[in-house]
Order: C-alpha cells, then sequence, then structure tokens
C-alpha cells in the first residue's frame, strides 16, 4: 500500500510542478563532471570574470558622470551613505540573532555578488575565484553563510556538502532570470518592496496589467532585456544611485530603441512627451503588491515583538502616487565626510534631481519621495552612518551610530544630532496597461497631480489655452 | 522504457490523481507538510543527529522525488519510531499526511526559489 501511495504522491508532484529545471537539457551539462566553486567556471571563462571583476556589481564603486558634485570620484554602495541601511562596511558579513536564537540578518555582503571577501580594486585570482556567477546564472542556485577554513563565515551554496545536487544544479546555466536579478533587487531596503517601491518580487510571475513588459502574457521580458550591456556592464542607474555601470549608454523608453518618441495615434499626447517622460502617463501609481517604506525615522526605534527584532520607526505606502518634478538626467548627492547641505524646510537633500522647467533638457519624471531622520556629527556637520544590524538585534540605537562612525570615519567620542533627509528615486517600472494611462484631468483637472506653480508654471496650460483670446 | 511511454503515464496518473485530490482538497489543505516534518521527520533529523541532520534544503526536488518514490520505504521500514508507539516510520503517517510531507520537501527543496531581504 505504502509503496503505490508515494509513487502516486510523486506522480502528483511531478505533475503539479512545471516542466521544470533538472528536465530541460541545459548546455553546460557536459563541459565539467564536479562544480569545484568559481574556479571551475574560471577555466573556460575567465575573460567574462574579469569583466564582472570591474563592474559596479562587483566593486560596488562606479564612474559618476551624473552626480554634478562628485569632482570625478568614483562611488557606490561601498563608500556612501544612505538614508535606507546606511552604508554596508560596519555590517558586511556576520550572523545577528535574536534572544529567541533566530537569524535576524547575515551582513549586507548578502547582496554582494561574491562569497563574502570584499572586493578589492586590486585583481587577484583569489578575488576573481570570489565571484558568484551561480547567482546570476544558476537557477535553482541558493547560498548561506557558513564557517570557511580560517575560522571567518563566508557564502557558500546551501549544498556544497551534496555533490550530486550541487552538480546538478552548477549545470544549469542560464542567461539571468527575472528572479536572478529579483532575489536581490526586490529585498534591498530591508523587506518586499522595501526600497525601490517598483521593483516587487511580484514581478518574478506577473500579468500585464501589473506590467506589460514582464507580465508573462504580455511582453514577459527579462529584467536583462533592457538592463544588460555589454562585458557585464548594466544599463541603467534610475535617479539615485551612486555609479553608472555602463556610461554613454542611456536607458529610457521613448529614444527609438524600442518606442519612438511619439508613438501614440492621437498627436495632441505626442506633444506632451517633449516634457513628459513616458513613465508619468504609464506608471500611475507604485508598490501595488507589496507596501514600500516612504519613510524611515532611526531616531525612534521600537521593538517588534512579533520578530523580537529592533526596527526604526517606518512609514509605509501601498498604491502611492508619485511625485512629478523635472529631471535633466543629472543629480546633486549629499556625500560622505562633506558638510551636509539643508533645503528651505531644513531637511537634507540626499540626492536631488537636477532641472527645471526653463532647462530645454529636462523633463518630468515620477518620483518616490523617500524621507528619513539620520545621525548628524554635530562639529562637522557630516552624515553619520549606523551598524543597523547590530541595532536589529539590542535596539541600542546610540551605539550603533557610534560603531559605525568609528568604522566608515574612524571617529571617537562623538557628538550627533538628529536630521530630517529627502531622497528622489524614480519610478521606471510596473508599466500598466494603456486603458489605464493618465486622462487630461489627471493632470489638468482641478485635482490634479501637478503643482503646477512648483513646476514654475503660471497656471495650467490647458486653462490658458482654453481662455478666450483677447 | 521509451521517455514517451513514461511522459503519458505520468500524464493519464497526473489526472487521476488531481481529479482525486479536488475532492478531497477542504480536509487536505489543513494539513501543513511543515508540521508534518517538524513533528514525524524532525526528531531523529534536526542538527547533531545521528540520522543525520535533513531539512528540505539538504537535497534538490528531484532527490526528494526519488526518496519518496525509490528510497524512503527502503532506508525507514526497519527503523522504528519511539514517539510514536514505536511502529515503523514507514506506518505512522496518514496518506494526507504523506502527500503534504512530500510537497512541502519539493517546494522548499534546495534548488526552490528563495528570495532574500536584508534584516
Ligand atoms: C569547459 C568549458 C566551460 C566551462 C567549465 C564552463 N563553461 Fe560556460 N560556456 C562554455 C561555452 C563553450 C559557452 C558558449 C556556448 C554555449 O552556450 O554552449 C558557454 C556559455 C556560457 C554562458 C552563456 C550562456 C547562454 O545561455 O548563452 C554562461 C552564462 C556561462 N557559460 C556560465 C558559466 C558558468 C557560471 C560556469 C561555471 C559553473 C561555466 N560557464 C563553466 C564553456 C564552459
Ligand atoms: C547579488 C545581488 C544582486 C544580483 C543577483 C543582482 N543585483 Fe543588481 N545590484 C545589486 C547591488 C547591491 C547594486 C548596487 C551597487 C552599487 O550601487 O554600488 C546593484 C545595481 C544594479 C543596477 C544599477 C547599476 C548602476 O549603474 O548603478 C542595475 C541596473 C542592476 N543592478 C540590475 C540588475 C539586473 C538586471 C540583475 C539580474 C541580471 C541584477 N541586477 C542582479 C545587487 C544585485
Ligand atoms: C536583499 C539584498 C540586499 C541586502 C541584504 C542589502 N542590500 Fe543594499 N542594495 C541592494 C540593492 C539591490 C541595491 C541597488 C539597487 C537599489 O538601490 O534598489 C542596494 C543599494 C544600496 C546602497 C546604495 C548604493 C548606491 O550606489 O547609491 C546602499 C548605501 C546600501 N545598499 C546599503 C546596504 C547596507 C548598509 C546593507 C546591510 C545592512 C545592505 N545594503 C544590505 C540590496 C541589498
Ligand atoms: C549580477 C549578475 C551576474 C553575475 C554575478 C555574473 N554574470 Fe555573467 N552575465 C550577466 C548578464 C546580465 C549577462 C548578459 C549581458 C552582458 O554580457 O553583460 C551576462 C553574460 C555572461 C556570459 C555571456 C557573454 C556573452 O558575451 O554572450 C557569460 C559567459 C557569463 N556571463 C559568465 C559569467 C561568469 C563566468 C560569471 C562569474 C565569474 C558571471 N557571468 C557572473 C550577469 C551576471
Ligand atoms: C521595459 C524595460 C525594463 C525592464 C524589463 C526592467 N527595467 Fe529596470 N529600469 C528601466 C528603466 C528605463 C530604468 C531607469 C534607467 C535610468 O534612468 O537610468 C530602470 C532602472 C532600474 C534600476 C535603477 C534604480 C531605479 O531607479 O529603479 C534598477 C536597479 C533596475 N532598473 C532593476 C531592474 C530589475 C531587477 C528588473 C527585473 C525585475 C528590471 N529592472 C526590469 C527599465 C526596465
Ligand atoms: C501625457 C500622458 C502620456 C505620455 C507622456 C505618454 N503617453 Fe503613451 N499613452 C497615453 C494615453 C492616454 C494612451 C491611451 C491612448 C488612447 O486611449 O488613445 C497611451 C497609449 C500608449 C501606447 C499604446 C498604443 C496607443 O497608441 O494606444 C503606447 C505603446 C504608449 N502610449 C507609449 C508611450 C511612450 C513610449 C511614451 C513616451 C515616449 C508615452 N507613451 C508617453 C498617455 C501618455
Ligand atoms: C502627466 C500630466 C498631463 C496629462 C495626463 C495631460 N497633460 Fe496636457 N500638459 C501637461 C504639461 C506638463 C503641459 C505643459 C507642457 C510644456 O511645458 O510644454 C501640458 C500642456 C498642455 C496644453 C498646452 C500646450 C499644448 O501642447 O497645446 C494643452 C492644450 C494640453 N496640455 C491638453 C491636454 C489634453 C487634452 C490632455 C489629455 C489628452 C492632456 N493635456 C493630458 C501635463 C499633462
Ligand atoms: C526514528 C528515527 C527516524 C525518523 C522518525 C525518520 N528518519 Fe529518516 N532516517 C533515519 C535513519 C536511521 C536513517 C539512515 C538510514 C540509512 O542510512 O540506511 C535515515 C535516513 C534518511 C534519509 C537519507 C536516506 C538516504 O537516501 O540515504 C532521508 C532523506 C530521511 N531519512 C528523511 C526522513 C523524513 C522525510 C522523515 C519523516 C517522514 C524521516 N526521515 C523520519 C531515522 C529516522
Amino acid at each position: 500500500m505504502r509503496r503505490t501511495l508515494s509513487l502516486l504522491a510523486v506522480i502528483a508532484i511531478a505533475a503539479a510542478v512545471p516542466a521544470d529545471a533538472e528536465k530541460q537539457k541545459y548546455s553546460h551539462e557536459d563541459y565539467f563532471e564536479h562544480y569545484e566553486g568559481t574556479k571551475t567556471c574560471l577555466a573556460c571563462h575567465e575573460d567574462e570574470a574579469v569583466s564582472f571583476f570591474h563592474s559596479q556589481h562587483y566593486q560596488w564603486t562606479g564612474e559618476t558622470p551624473a552626480i554634478i558634485n562628485a569632482e570625478g570620484k568614483m562611488l557606490g554602495k561601498k563608500n556612501t551613505i544612505n538614508d535606507f541601511c546606511t552604508n554596508p562596511i560596519p555590517a558586511w558579513i556576520g550572523i545577528t540573532k535574536n534572544s529567541r536564537g533566530e537569524i535576524l540578518s547575515q551582513g549586507c555582503s548578502k547582496c554582494h555578488a561574491g562569497l563574502g571577501k570584499m572586493p578589492s580594486s586590486e585583481l587577484s585570482r583569489e578575488q576573481l575565484e570570489n565571484i558568484d556567477c551561480l547567482i546570476c546564472h544558476a537557477s535553482g542556485y541558493n547560498r548561506n553563510l557558513f564557517e570557511s577554513e580560517d575560522g571567518g563565515l563566508e557564502w557558500k551554496p546551501i549544498l556544497w556538502q551534496n555533490q550530486v545536487g550541487m552538480d546538478s544544479v552548477s549545470k544549469r546555466i542560464t542567461m539571468p532570470k527575472r528572479t536572478s536579478c529579483l532575489r536581490c533587487h526586490a529585498g534591498s531596503g530591508g523587506g518586499p518592496n522595501f526600497k525601490r517601491g517598483d521593483i516587487e518580487y511580484e514581478l518574478a510571475e506577473t500579468d500585464r496589467t501589473f506590467d506589460v513588459h514582464m507580465g508573462t502574457d504580455g511582453g514577459d521580458m527579462a529584467c536583462t532585456d533592457c538592463h544588460a550591456g555589454s562585458k557585464h556592464r548594466m544599463r541603467g542607474r534610475g535617479v539615485d544611485l551612486m555609479g553608472s555601470d555602463q556610461v554613454g549608454e542611456p536607458l529610457g523608453c521613448g529614444n527609438g530603441a524600442c518606442h519612438t518618441a511619439e508613438p501614440h495615434a492621437k498627436e495632441l499626447i505626442n506633444r506632451h512627451t517633449a516634457r513628459i517622460d513616458c513613465t508619468v502617463c504609464h506608471i500611475p501609481t507604485f508598490a501595488r503588491a507589496d507596501a514600500t517604506d516612504m519613510a524611515r525615522d532611526w531616531s525612534k526605534p521600537v521593538y517588534s515583538e512579533a520578530n523580537d527584532k529592533h526596527i526604526p520607526t517606518f512609514t509605509m505606502g501601498k498604491d502611492v502616487v508619485p511625485v512629478i518634478d523635472w529631471y535633466n538626467g543629472t543629480v546633486w548627492a549629499q556625500l560622505p565626510g562633506v558638510t551636509v547641505t539643508t533645503q528651505a524646510d531644513g531637511a537634507v537633500g540626499m540626492v536631488l534631481p537636477q532641472g527645471s522647467r526653463t532647462d530645454p533638457k529636462s523633463r518630468l519624471f515620477a518620483f518616490k519621495v523617500h524621507k528619513g531622520r539620520m545621525p548628524l556629527l554635530t562639529k562637522d556637520r557630516w552624515l553619520l552612518p549606523i551598524n543597523v544590524e547590530e541595532f536589529f538585534a539590542d535596539g541600542d540605537i546610540d551605539g550603533a551610530v557610534r560603531e559605525a562612525a568609528h568604522a566608515v570615519y574612524g571617529l571617537e567620542d562623538i557628538d550627533y544630532e538628529w536630521v530630517d533627509v529627502e531622497r528622489y528615486m524614480g519610478i521606471f517600472h510596473g508599466v500598466q496597461p494603456a486603458a489605464t494611462a493618465l486622462r487630461c484631468l489627471d493632470c489638468h483637472g482641478p485635482d490634479g497631480r501637478l503643482d503646477w506653480t512648483g513646476l514654475g508654471y503660471e497656471a495650467d496650460p490647458l486653462a490658458a489655452a482654453l481662455a478666450p483670446s483677447h | 522504457m521509451s521517455k514517451t511511454k513514461l511522459m503519458v503515464v505520468v500524464v493519464l496518473a497526473g489526472i487521476v490523481v488531481l481529479s482525486f485530490a479536488s475532492g478531497a482538497t477542504a480536509a487536505k489543505n489543513k494539513i501543513k507538510g511543515q508540521d508534518v516534518f517538524k513533528e514525524f521527520c524532525k526528531p531523529c533529523h534536526g542538527a547533531d543527529s545521528e540520522a543525520g541532520e535533513y531539512t528540505p534544503m539538504s537535497l534538490i526536488q528531484d532527490q526528494w522525488e526519488t526518496f519518496f518514490d525509490e528510497k524512503f520505504e527502503e532506508t525507514h521500514k526497519g527503523v522504528t519510531d519511539p514517539n510514536h508507539d514505536n511502529k515503523p516510520v514507514i506506518d505512522v503517517l496518514t496518506e494526507e499526511e504523506f502527500d503534504a510531507l512530500a510537497k512541502w520537501t519539493v517546494d522548499h527543496a534546495a534548488d526552490s526559489e528563495q528570495p532574500m531581504t536584508c534584516g
């Protein structure tokens, strides 16, 4: 009896699991026998490894042509401070547990495409072998933290003790799928969709009413269909990231590569595209599946009983209407170790898009405006980082600020205060079907989403066009 | 056996099982594979267990399927479960529990989709 039952159960599973990974034939099945880490790939792909080594994804620094005050510095995740998790140096790798012994976090290197060593700008065998090719190229690959030979910690495939399983997974080589990218990109900022608002796990498997490009009944496009550059460089840094991975090949919608600048049958709509980016009308709201973090106050820790974890005070938003503002492709950014500049309302602008109505290079774009409250060094008025992972466990925000100030700036015995901050983040994903695009009155109506005078107009231009001429 | 024949058998059996399953879904949904694993497997397969540590993530989907298909009976028929009247491990689970367990291990296998978050 048991025998038949198990057979049936297995058949049911086989029928339920879609024609799946291991049944498919992969190009790499005969390329190697056993996977022994990245060196197995290096035997044939040294060039690709070298190109990946130089990328923003590996170095976490890159060129900064879009940041007007960067003065040519190489910037990225490694050496910036943001209003989400601040800076990764103080918590690069390590296991933080709560009082119940549950794992709260494993270090910021969890989302580095490396096996645990910090990226170095010096190319070496050790650095090449530190690249984790499988995280983007093998479906079904997963990794976890394990003790390394020297007693430290490293990222290893969870199958490292199961050679048969490891060999199977490491041979499932493909170009990256949506899920390969989303495993890091959907969880940035500390939870599902917390950071971006428009890069959600929903995109892994969705329909065209959610996203016409990535919906499986729409374009079913991979992230790389838009983002792949060459030599492992990604096109499209958006508005607020520091480095530009693929310089000189900007990514946009209406530049002729996929759509022309005037794709509509209606001439009046086409006239609008000269000054309004396509996304403004075609992404009416963001955070449609998972709520996104709209404000994060690090000065007000709260304790989450459910997870036995200390967290900052979050203000979450769902189905958020974007803020619309001018942007000419460059930004001003608040850099670490530089006296902060405050805006009229007293908040520090972390990343501010440049442009105005009178600048012909500027067009209107859709933004998520993220607010925060961050520690500020009283004497030099520099933004301070926080060792957020340490804080998750013990709730000691003061200790976490002091420790991170030491790790990043080498400072001891600091005086600090709290300051409001604000970041403009572009909204580019979740393009909806044309039927839900903004209509005339969404902008020109009495409750329209544009702040006409704030954007530099005397009044709504439609009203002006309709006004009787004299 | 030729591959096409096997496919046909799988598809036919799948239909039978699925139509049978749909009648019983209401009752079945209540059993969670994770709970079955905790009660019937973990006591012998936790960290540092003599019989070896097993979680769904120890094996890939293929290996779990083969395990339940070919190896479970073989490896556990001689093993008695002290938490369940010393019956052989293969005789303590109901059909529903067995199905839920098998599905859960496959869904959470080492090669299943596992999104990451920080903190
Ligand atoms: C024995 C040599 C060899 C080894 C070892 C090898 N590859 Fe390849 N790889 C190739 C060749 C040849 C191609 C191009 C032809 C093809 O796609 O079959 C290729 C293509 C690729 C591609 C492009 C795939 C595509 O679908 O277009 C990726 C990605 C890749 N390899 C990654 C890897 C990774 C990761 C490893 C290590 C697990 C690895 N390769 C190991 C020889 C190898
Ligand atoms: C291992 C985690 C991880 C994976 C997998 C991953 N990314 Fe990233 N990605 C990052 C991190 C972290 C950054 C930010 C690096 C920085 O700013 O220094 C980033 C930056 C980017 C950027 C901005 C580049 C720029 O110019 O600043 C793009 C675009 C991007 N990733 C797209 C993708 C795509 C497409 C995929 C799938 C092929 C992918 N990523 C896979 C972690 C990941
Ligand atoms: C779940 C994956 C994940 C984890 C874990 C993670 N990040 Fe990130 N982080 C990303 C991705 C993806 C990006 C780039 C894309 C974006 O900003 O949406 C990024 C970008 C950043 C940036 C901005 C880089 C730039 O060029 O402006 C900073 C700063 C940052 N992360 C800090 C941290 C810190 C500090 C930690 C650890 C406490 C951490 N991250 C953990 C995924 C992650
Ligand atoms: C962050 C994700 C990511 C990681 C990690 C990564 N790749 Fe890739 N890889 C890509 C993307 C995206 C492309 C396609 C665009 C390109 O070539 O830049 C690609 C393309 C390739 C190709 C095909 C190149 C061609 O010209 O057709 C090979 C081969 C390859 N990768 C091998 C590797 C190897 C080997 C490693 C590890 C040393 C690696 N990749 C690590 C994302 C990644
Ligand atoms: C239809 C094209 C398209 C697809 C598909 C797409 N993106 Fe984008 N993405 C864009 C555009 C356009 C930008 C803005 C580029 C710019 O202004 O530099 C962008 C920006 C980004 C950025 C920079 C940060 C930001 O502002 O959002 C990241 C990271 C990113 N995309 C990741 C992804 C991931 C991960 C996927 C797959 C789940 C994906 N993208 C799919 C078009 C696309
Ligand atoms: C001022 C708002 C607005 C802007 C800006 C805009 N669109 Fe549209 N778009 C619409 C509306 C409204 C429709 C629905 C058309 C209709 O109902 O006649 C539409 C329809 C479409 C369609 C479906 C085909 C069609 O003609 O019905 C595509 C594709 C499209 N837009 C692409 C774009 C691209 C690419 C851009 C940027 C170059 C862009 N749109 C900019 C409002 C806009
Ligand atoms: C995303 C918001 C938005 C939507 C939707 C929108 N407009 Fe506009 N419209 C603008 C902006 C901004 C301007 C000013 C453009 C400029 O500065 O050149 C404008 C300008 C105009 C003008 C005066 C300039 C001209 O081109 O004649 C008219 C008339 C007009 N819109 C009519 C419409 C009509 C009719 C619709 C619906 C089909 C519409 N608009 C939809 C934002 C919008
Ligand atoms: C009473 C103790 C006991 C219980 C309960 C038990 N096992 Fe085991 N299990 C064992 C022992 C002993 C072995 C080693 C058998 C051998 O090596 O021949 C084993 C071996 C295994 C193996 C490895 C088989 C192989 O191919 O080598 C797997 C997988 C496994 N058990 C899964 C399970 C699952 C799933 C359950 C819950 C239904 C379970 N076990 C319940 C004692 C137990």
